[in-house]
């Protein structure tokens, strides 16, 4: 048995002071034979410590499943002080379990993987993340000042995990010879989306707050872009238009292509340009921006950069049928009671959603490559390239997940499609690819709306 | 010309037990009628069966069929009768044993009952064929498989009604997975027979080539050896745009078909198989366009065309219809590849109760020898029997021969508003019997696209069951 300790750098929070044991429930053969309490457990360097026992009793909790009813509960912004209280406090119930549900996952991946510096880096991460809200576990959140002072904690918790998507690749990526892929795309799979769901919650929080600000004087509103918020609630857009985020993405991903390749593709929009929908807008940006980025590359690299990108916008029409019936609509909204802030009854089923089909002209996708498309660490590139030389690669993908500028590469390490799909089925939505060999790729995007958000 | 046919009080008999059944399924209070008006099939003693269980089929591929034909030989031509002579009743056993195996209450469906009495018919009629050693007993081979072939032209609209009616009774995936084994199956079994009669048929007939045009002579037996993907799709297009004319009336807006990509590209196949299918395709694309033109108000205007892109690969051609019809309504579209599954099926149900009148009509018509006049000039199918006696060689005074492609010319030339709800299921299980696929991609609101991949070197062997079917025992 391994006994290194960790580092003793580490903070300790304040109800696990004195309490250094480990207990060993996340495995169940070793917990047949309790550790004494001299044999510590190695983790990978840390600079934070956290109680097994937390991470263990919090990881037994199962999972809430999120709905979009949980992120609109609270009533549309500016939310009066109790609704931002008990915001900050639903999404405490929910943030340290999600937490604890990686870490464990994690800790169930190989040694040999976890010890690779990136991913034991994003480890630690999700143990720092978690270090810092277990202070408030067992506290609820009833004046304004915890309640900033919890924001921060979140807005930190975002930042430390901008990063995660291409650290992740790339530790996966070092780390191919050692595990197998069904068992990363397994862990992928779960990982990403649990990363899309948690992220979705603490910035629906921060959002919140940052829309309502019952704590400051009472002009915010007025100074913010007021247009553009009033259709907003947290991170959701109300009346998000798919076509002017293609826009904004083709702008953005055409201009990396002119800088790798000389050639600026060019798109059209037909169907239903006007068509508004509610959905998270980063959501949509980033689906769309790894969409274009594959369907301009390939019209650039088989020499059609003169044919336009085609992409239709279909807008579901309102249903005739199947239309939730009242007793829906209540049961959705059990709260905002509140007359000063109506109550938002988002509707689960049947809501108007958008097809968004891509037609590019680059060729298709050959038949062998075909059946790889949806798995991670998959790049169309050839083998020397899969591991180039640090940066370049990371500066696009930060580049091209939105958290960084500057990008040289258009194409990543081949999270793009996968990922694109779990942001797709986040809410009951898909990617489809059709590929015409030797002509082009048709790609249908289906999102379904969030729901009427009528107030 | 109806009246004078003999099997007009079959049909009519037919007609009127089904026209029953569909009321009595509606209401349910009608099925104890059903079970009564039918006796389910008789017991059989199993041994002669098993027997031929047991065997395994010969699957062939496309090429093997064209170059087998192509050098054609007495020796050969009686080989071939004896592959079909055993090859018929050994897939005619797996079937019935696949139905064997179908819950009771299934097999006392008037409707698949009646199509288990024709297989097992067949399957007692064939297996007792003597082995073919001369070109006589060869004649006296195509007589009987000729007749079978015939005999069985009504099975699909039998089965799809008898699948319909039972869906409460067995699992949707089930009955689904059955009906893809057997239409395979029955594809397999007239490809083969046919291919056989129409090989006899070129080496009675050695004076037929020479005299016929280029076009004809590159069929062999039944495959056409350089199909092409935009000729297909131009006559179907113009074919199916004549039959929604006639159906929705001179005023109604037909869209137009552009054909774009690698237009040159051929690939062997037989001919009746890809007509169906760009058919259906063709006509779910004309309905949606034509339907959200009428539930647009104000005055017609031009409809947006349909867009055809053939794309040729090494070992594919893809064919794509995108149509601009509004796409597949959310509550249909789970079930767009399920034969005994979806919102329609009531309707779908009495629609199917009209096809077996239809298939008998122009099986009238063909031996008639095609030219005569339709009894009803709204079913059009003359237009279609144009086509297919153009299309395939000059008719010929065997009836046998001439019964080909009926069963499916029935489905493709009718009524536009007659929904079967088998279109789309019905071409998949062709498209996948070569080898190929069919995907289909809706957006909802604004159109369809449909993807046919088409095994473009024809080296790929006939598929003759789904890969999660249990087969063969």
């Amino acid at each position: 048995m391994i006994t290194i300790c960790r580092p003793l750098r580490y903070y300790l929070p304040r109800a696990q002071r004195g309490d250094l044991q480990r207990k060993l429930s996340t495995s169940p053969g070793l917990a047949r034979h309790p550790s004494p309490s001299a044999h510590r457990w190695s983790h990978p360097p840390s600079s934070t410590i956290i109680s097994d026992n937390d991470v263990a009793s919090l990881a037994s909790k199962s999972l809430h499943a999120l709905s979009l009813a949980d992120l609109v509960k609270h009533g549309r912004p500016p939310l009066p002080a109790p609704a931002l209280f008990s915001s900050a406090n639903f999404t405490l119930s929910l943030l340290p379990i999600r937490l604890a549900h990686r870490i464990q996952a994690l800790r169930n991946l190989p040694f040999i993987v976890v010890s690779n510096p990136n991913i034991s880096k994003i480890y630690n991460n999700y143990l720092h993340s978690l270090s810092t809200l277990l202070p408030y576990n067992h506290k609820t959140i009833s004046n304004l000042q915890d309640e900033i002072k919890f924001t921060e904690v979140l807005a930190d918790l975002v930042e430390t995990h901008a990063h995660t998507i291409p650290t992740l690749a790339r530790g996966f990526l070092e780390c191919r010879k050692y595990i197998n892929p069904t068992e990363v795309t397994r862990f992928l799979d779960g990982h990403l989306r649990a990363r899309i769901g948690t992220r979705l919650i603490a910035e629906q929080h921060i959002a919140l707050h940052m829309s309502s600000q019952p704590h400051s004087p009472p002009n915010p509103v007025e100074e913010q872009i007021p247009d553009q918020s009033a259709s907003y609630i947290g991170v959701i857009d109300t009346a998000l238009e798919p076509a002017s985020i293609i826009n904004s993405c083709g702008n953005f991903v055409s201009e990396i292509c002119e800088l790798k390749y000389g050639v600026r593709p060019t798109w059209i929009i037909d169907g239903e340009p006007d068509t508004t929908f509610a959905y998270v807008p980063v959501h949509l940006e980033y689906i769309i921006t790894e969409l274009l980025k594959n369907a301009f590359r390939a019209t650039v690299e088989s020499g059609r950069g003169h044919e336009p990108i085609i992409i239709t916008i279909a807008a579901e029409p309102e249903s005739q049928r199947g239309m939730p019936t009242s007793s829906t609509i209540e049961s959705a909204s059990p709260s905002g009671r509140d007359p000063t802030n109506p109550p938002i009854r988002p509707l689960q089923t049947s809501t108007p959603g958008v097809t968004i089909r891509i037609r590019d002209r680059g060729g298709g996708i050959s038949p062998d490559v075909l059946p790889n498309i949806w798995s991670y660490s998959f790049t169309t590139f050839s083998d020397e390239d899969d591991l180039p030389p640090g940066s370049g690669n990371m500066d696009a993908l930060n580049a091209l997940s939105g958290t960084a500028g500057g990008g040289s590469s258009i194409a990543g390490l081949g999270y793009g499609l996968p990922l694109g799909r779990a942001y797709a089925e986040y809410f009951g939505g898909g990617i489809a690819v059709q590929s015409l060999y030797g002509w082009g790729s048709d790609v249908y995007l289906r999102l379904k709306g969030l729901g009427r958000l009528d107030i | 010309m109806l009246r004078t046919c003999p099997q007009k009080a079959q049909w009519s008999l037919g007609l009127t037990r089904r026209a029953a059944s569909c009321v009595g399924i509606r209401t349910s209070v009608g099925v104890p009628q059903v079970r009564r008006a039918h006796a389910p099939p008789p017991w059989r003693p199993a041994y002669s069966l098993d027997q031929w269980v047991a065997k395994e089929a010969r699957p062939i591929s496309l090429r093997q069929l064209m170059v087998f034909g192509r050098t054609l030989t007495e020796s050969r031509l009686i080989g071939s009768a004896n592959y079909v002579r055993t090859e018929l009743p050994t897939r005619l056993a797996h079937r019935i044993r696949d139905m064997q195996t179908l819950p009771y209450v299934v097999v006392t469906n008037p409707h698949i009952s009646q199509v288990y009495e024709l297989y097992y018919k067949a399957f007692e009629g064939l297996r007792r064929l003597p082995e073919v050693k001369t070109l006589e007993d060869n004649e006296r081979f195509c007589e009987k498989v000729g007749q079978s072939l015939q005999e069985h032209l009504t099975v699909i609209p039998k089965l799809a009604m008898g699948v319909l009616e039972c869906r409460g009774l067995m699992g949707q995936a089930d009955m689904d997975r059955f009906m893809n084994t057997i239409l395979r199956s029955r594809i397999s079994r007239r490809v083969i027979a046919e291919q056989h009669i129409a090989l006899t048929e070129t080496f009675h007939n050695p004076h037929h080539f020479p005299e016929s045009p280029l076009r004809e002579a590159e069929f062999v037996g039944e495959v056409l050896v350089k199909c092409n993907a935009k000729d297909v799709v131009t006559r179907c297009g113009q074919e199916v745009a004549a039959l929604a004319q006639i159906a929705y009336g001179p005023s109604t807006l037909i869209p137009s078909i552009n054909l774009s990509g690698h237009l040159h590209a051929t690939f062997p196949y037989i001919l009746s198989h890809i007509e169906y299918i760009i058919g259906e395709l063709l006509r779910n694309s004309i309905q949606g366009i034509v339907e959200r033109q009428k539930a647009t108000p104000g005055p017609p205007t031009k409809p947006p065309p349909i867009e055809v892109t053939v794309c040729e690969a090494q070992q594919h051609v893809i064919i794509r219809v995108s149509d601009q019809g509004g796409g597949i309504p959310r509550d249909v579209l789970p079930h767009i590849w399920s034969f005994s599954k979806g919102p329609r099926s009531d309707s779908t149900l009495q629609n199917l109760n009209q096809v077996p009148k239809m298939a008998a009509t122009l099986q009238e018509l063909r031996v008639e020898g095609g030219k005569t006049t339709a009894p009803d000039p709204k079913s059009s199918t003359i237009s279609k029997m144009d086509i297919a006696t153009h299309n395939f060689r000059s008719s010929s005074p065997k009836s046998g021969v001439l019964m080909h492609d009926s069963s499916l010319a029935s489905l493709s030339s009718r009524d536009p508003n007659l929904r079967l709800g088998m279109g789309l299921p019905l071409s998949r299980v062709y498209a996948e019997y070569w080898a190929g696929s069919l995907e289909l991609h809706s957006l909802e609101g604004y159109g369809v696209d449909a993807f046919l991949q088409i095994s473009k070197l024809g080296n790929k062997n006939e598929q003759l069951t789904m890969r999660a079917s249990m087969d063969a025992v």
